[in-house]
């Protein structure tokens, strides 16, 4: 009795483009609901139902390995993040240490609650490009909306699995992500000299950003009277 | 008449203590009808040590009870329930335990007290007398009657009672919905629970619970009942399954739309009182389910299977019927919560349709299936009878 809907065309049904994954067009599984079927069929079904389920759930009892809780504090070492959780913003350095935000400051703009402020040299003396100063991130304001790693153009930024992040002091939420002061990966290759392109990297610290909250110096962060930056 | 009551009572005493010291060779169930049949104080003391023998093996099947159903649960659904209390969380059930006994008992405002602190004990007295006909093991009954089947059908309608009673006096209507939906669910299937029960009484000829298990020497009800009795364990599944009020019938308590359903009001040693109430009407009602279906507390055997028969004997006579009916017992909570983690909760119009249209017709019609059988004479092993 059943009557099987025929598949909907592409006009009928656009696919859906995910980037890697794409949607696919499937005919609607038949429903028991208002249709005309015969008691033998219901109940064929409904038994049909009750097992498949009850053999679903007992084959997850029966596999230990399907458990997916990480018993965290214990496997600390080995725990393991999934990649679309959304931790510490992290600006992504490559093995020789450079980065590629060349300071465009589109992610600043974009930010809904200011937790980005970007403080660039004007004009690096080398490749004679803009360059980063600082790349400071508030996570203390921070919601992890992700739309700094979206509007990147460069692909620079992304969320780190990194959860923990609890702190004593909320001034300490102010990180610099930057671990040097200069130009792009891209901009240092095109310096001949290597030794140039090693003075243009400036060393930055962890915490190097201006914290507004008043309070005195602490270890490993500079005095909180550091004046705001003017370059925004 | 005060002297006469304090003679009774320490000549019951005494011979309850002679018994257990100075003849342990008297079998658990002699003492029991001699207790009984010692006149009415006899019989009132011994019943109360029974009950209270009772209840604390409710509040440790409890305990123990949840920390399983957690457990179970976790696996079902890909987690691992308790870890942190106790190697693999086992001590978690005492510490939950331990927590609900501190916490405040809260009275709603304008509820009705009395009836609001009655609920949770009638509730919980309601299994417990329940429990006490509950045979674990040869003798091991705290009362044997001779309408034991009666009496379960007219306890197991008791526990509804508590359940109305903390729902009307909570004065809250997710409590009154949840209240009566559980009175009509309950009083629902307690109908084809019954009459589930009844094909069984067909086959044995007896209303006595010890002697529904001495029937089945020769082989389980579910095996010689031709297929009728099989019919009827699953309606007994069934209605069992409503009569807990767990999924996929814990309307009662349905979360999505009555917050707790009747205990909304509930907390502390209250709360407590009718979740062991629960935990432990699970267990009473797999192990009527061993009694009347899979022999009780009787070892495993194959008809004519000497060799076979013989190993499951092998158990000494002490551990024997705590064995089987244990892990009869295990076998079917287990299920009970297999089906309470798979499936989704009914609508409360489905589930009332589910009684009355199709349980309750084939429940009538394999009784009157069953009583065919027994004029007939068609069980297997003809010999039993």
């Amino acid at each position: 009795m059943t009557t099987t809907t025929p598949v909907p065309t592409e006009t009928e049904c656009p696919p859906i483009d995910f980037g890697e994954l794409k949607s696919e067009c499937v005919a609607p599984r038949p429903s028991i609901m208002g249709q005309k079927r015969g008691l033998r069929s219901i109940l064929w079904l409904s038994f049909k139902g009750i097992v498949r389920g009850l053999l679903t759930t007992l084959s997850y009892f029966r596999r230990p390995s399907t458990v997916v809780t990480q018993q965290y504090p214990e496997n600390r070492e080995t725990l393991e993040m999934f990649e679309r959780y959304r931790g510490r913003l992290s600006l992504i350095h490559n093995e020789e240490g450079e980065h590629g935000c060349t300071a465009c400051q589109i992610c600043e703009r974009l930010c809904p609650n200011a937790s980005i402020i970007i403080t660039k040299d004007k004009k690096n003396e080398a490749t004679g490009k803009p360059a980063l100063d600082q790349f400071i991130w508030r996570q203390d304001t921070c919601t992890f909306c992700n739309i700094c790693v979206l509007v990147c153009p460069f692909d620079t930024l992304e969320m780190t699995g990194d959860f923990e992040s609890s702190v004593y002091d909320r001034r300490l939420l102010v990180f610099n992500l930057n671990e040097y002061a200069g130009p792009t990966a891209g901009q240092l290759d095109k310096l001949e000299d290597d030794e140039l392109a090693k003075a243009q990297m400036k060393p930055m610290k962890k915490y190097q950003g201006p914290v507004p909250m008043c309070g005195g110096e602490m270890d490993g962060i500079p005095k909180l009277d550091v004046e705001k930056p003017t370059d925004v | 008449m005060a002297d006469a009551l304090l003679n009774q009572l320490s000549l019951t005493l005494s011979v309850h203590t002679s018994d257990v010291f100075v003849a342990p060779a008297m079998s658990l169930a002699d003492r029991a009808s001699r207790a009984l049949e010692s006149g009415v104080w006899g019989a009132v003391l011994y019943i109360v040590i029974g009950l209270v023998a009772v209840l604390t093996a409710v509040s440790v099947l409890g305990l123990v009870m949840s920390y399983i159903e957690r457990k179970v649960a976790g696996h079902f659904q890909c987690r691992l329930g308790p870890m942190r209390v106790g190697p693999h969380g086992v001590l978690q059930s005492l510490a939950d335990g331990i927590k609900l006994l501190f916490k405040e008992g809260i009275e709603p405002g304008h509820g009705d007290k009395v009836i609001f602190i009655g609920a949770p004990i009638f509730s919980i007295t309601a299994t417990i007398l329940l429990l006490a006909i509950v045979p674990l093991a040869p003798g091991i009954q705290v009362v044997d009657m001779n309408v034991g089947v009666v009496y379960i059908a007219a306890v197991s309608g008791l526990g509804v009672m508590g359940i109305l009673m903390g729902g009307w006096s909570s004065n809250n209507k997710w409590s009154l919905l949840g209240a009566m939906r559980a009175g009509a669910q309950m009083i629902s299937y307690e109908v084809s629970l019954t009459i589930a029960l009844l094909v069984v009484v067909l086959f044995s000829g007896t209303l006595k619970v010890s002697e529904i298990i001495e029937s089945q020497q020769q082989g389980w009800w579910i095996w010689r009942g031709h297929g009728v009795a099989i019919v009827a364990f699953c309606l007994y599944v069934i209605a069992s399954t409503a009569e807990l009020n767990r999924t996929p019938f814990d309307l009662p308590e349905g979360e999505s739309e009555l917050t707790g359903g009747y205990h909304t009001e509930y907390s502390g040693l209250r709360f407590s009182f009718f979740f062991l109430a629960e935990f432990a009407n699970l267990f009473v009602f797999s192990a009527l389910a061993v009694t009347f279906f899979f022999g009780g507390w009787l070892p495993f055997h194959v008809g004519n299977y000497e060799g076979f028969n013989s190993v499951m004997d092998l158990l000494p006579p002490v551990i024997s019927p705590m064995f089987w009916f244990g892990s009869k017992c295990a076998t079917l909570i287990f299920i009970l919560m297999w089906f309470r983690w798979t499936f989704p909760r009914l609508r409360m119009d489905q589930l009332m349709r589910l009684e009355w249209k199709v349980l309750l017709p084939i429940g009538f019609a394999n009784l009157i299936l069953a009583a065919t059988v027994v004029l007939t004479g068609l069980y297997f092993f003809p010999s039993a009878t």
